[in-house]
């Protein structure tokens, strides 16, 4: 390389990662990722101050000695390694932990309020299946959103509007699911509406809301 | 007004400590004979149904049923199943092929499907390997590709997970009954 390029080997400036591959936004688009592909595979997640988790995707369990309550929201850094796993051959002691929580952690956190870099604007998202989440602290608005996406396909937006919740809190929830892998999208589903026979006021007045009063929640 | 939930499932799933968990009121269990004799050679068989009850108010109550997972006591919740709104299907994971089970249920108790009225609890999965979560959910997935039914692992003498249980079904039975359950084009998010 001569002098004239007006480049010299070794001087490449250094910057920082994309905060889309950083901490746990990093963790969350491998976990996307990985879910795309065929061939199931181990991750190891090292998290800085709380060791390493290690999941087992076709086990569907992960090992971390860091409870929940611990979870670190903001940790300085999160070294993701992926490698092949084998179907027959757990890479953890079993049962394990159960995966969906953790995933749903990560994604709930992974990207602050904006959605996740691959979800797109526009599109309606339905649960798969739904989430296992009895080992985690969900609030009953998120138990609420969580049955109108196992019954009908919503953008954020309305699912928002629909559950009476910020939208922020909904992009949090999808973001939560697309990680966790239980979301499925439209691109020509027809937007969610409140139909008449079930007015707003409903959500307030119904045995849901009577028992959510009633258990102090 | 009352609101009556049943608690279903194979014997050891923990039908009566869910109940015991939820309830208000010192879990009543009554008894009632077999006289099935090709199911077994006993001239009698106790089995107990357990109730127990939550106070919304003083005229609104929701009243909790632990049923005999066997059919040859159908008898004794064919009443109960007409007015019951919801279901809690509780299954211990290291219960004999716990996948089928599920489904078997499932099969009996489609008119509450339908309605978002059942949610799966799957037991004891923090102390014996069994199945995954995602066995069960894709058998009842391919069994009812239109209807989503909420499974998750739960403790029945936890009752945070009783209460979460409790919840999301009243939640997906009023949320099935105001928006319906729709089948659009769909891919993988």
């Amino acid at each position: 390389m001569s002098p004239e390029s007006g480049l010299v080997a070794g001087s490449r400036e250094t910057v920082s990662p994309p905060p889309e591959l950083t901490g746990w936004a990093g963790a969350a688009t491998a976990i996307h990722a990985l879910q795309q592909m065929a061939m199931p595979m181990t991750l190891t997640l090292d998290v800085a101050e709380h060791g390493p988790i290690t999941i087992d995707f076709p086990f569907h369990a992960f090992s971390w000695d860091t409870p929940f309550a611990e979870f670190p929201h903001d940790p300085t850094s999160v070294l993701v390694e992926t490698r092949p796993a084998n179907p027959e051959q757990p890479t953890i002691a079993l049962p394990g932990r159960p995966l969906d929580s953790l995933l749903w952690m990560i994604g709930y956190t992974a990207f602050g309020d904006r959605p996740a870099p691959w979800l797109r604007e526009g599109d309606r998202y339905r649960l798969r299946r739904w989430p296992a989440l009895a080992d985690i602290a969900v609030t009953l608005d998120q138990v609420r959103m969580t049955a109108m996406l196992g019954n009908a396909f919503a953008t954020a937006d309305e699912l928002a509007a629909a559950a009476h919740t910020p939208p922020a809190d909904a992009r949090r929830l999808v973001n939560a699911f697309s990680v966790t892998g239980i979301l499925r999208r439209s691109t020509g589903a027809a937007a969610l509406e409140l139909p008449a026979a079930a007015p707003a006021a409903e959500a307030s007045t119904g045995l849901f809301s009577r028992l959510r009063e009633r258990f102090g929640h | 007004m009352e609101h009556i939930i049943l608690f279903a499932g194979p014997m050891g799933a923990g039908k009566t400590t869910a109940i015991r968990t939820l309830s208000d009121i010192e879990v009543v269990s009554t008894e009632a004979a077999n006289t099935d004799r090709e199911q077994s050679d006993k001239d009698t068989t106790t089995v107990a149904l357990d109730y127990g009850e939550i106070s919304i108010t003083d005229e609104e109550k929701v009243r909790l049923y632990g049923i005999p997972g066997q059919r040859r006591f159908e008898f004794m919740w064919r009443i109960l199943r007409e007015r019951a709104e919801g279901m809690v299907l509780l299954v211990h994971i290291d219960a004999p092929d716990a996948v089928a089970s599920v489904r078997e249920f499932i099969i009996e108790f489609f008119d509450l499907v339908e309605r978002g009225g059942v949610v799966v609890g799957i037991t004891r999965s923090d102390m014996a390997p069994g199945p995954t979560i995602t066995d069960f959910t894709d058998a009842l997935e391919l069994q009812l590709p239109e209807l989503m039914v909420p499974v998750m692992l739960v403790d029945p003498r936890d009752r945070g997970h009783m209460e979460l249980l409790l919840m999301t079904l009243v939640a997906n039975i009023e949320t099935r009954a105001a928006f319906g359950a729709t089948l659009e084009t769909e891919y993988s998010a």
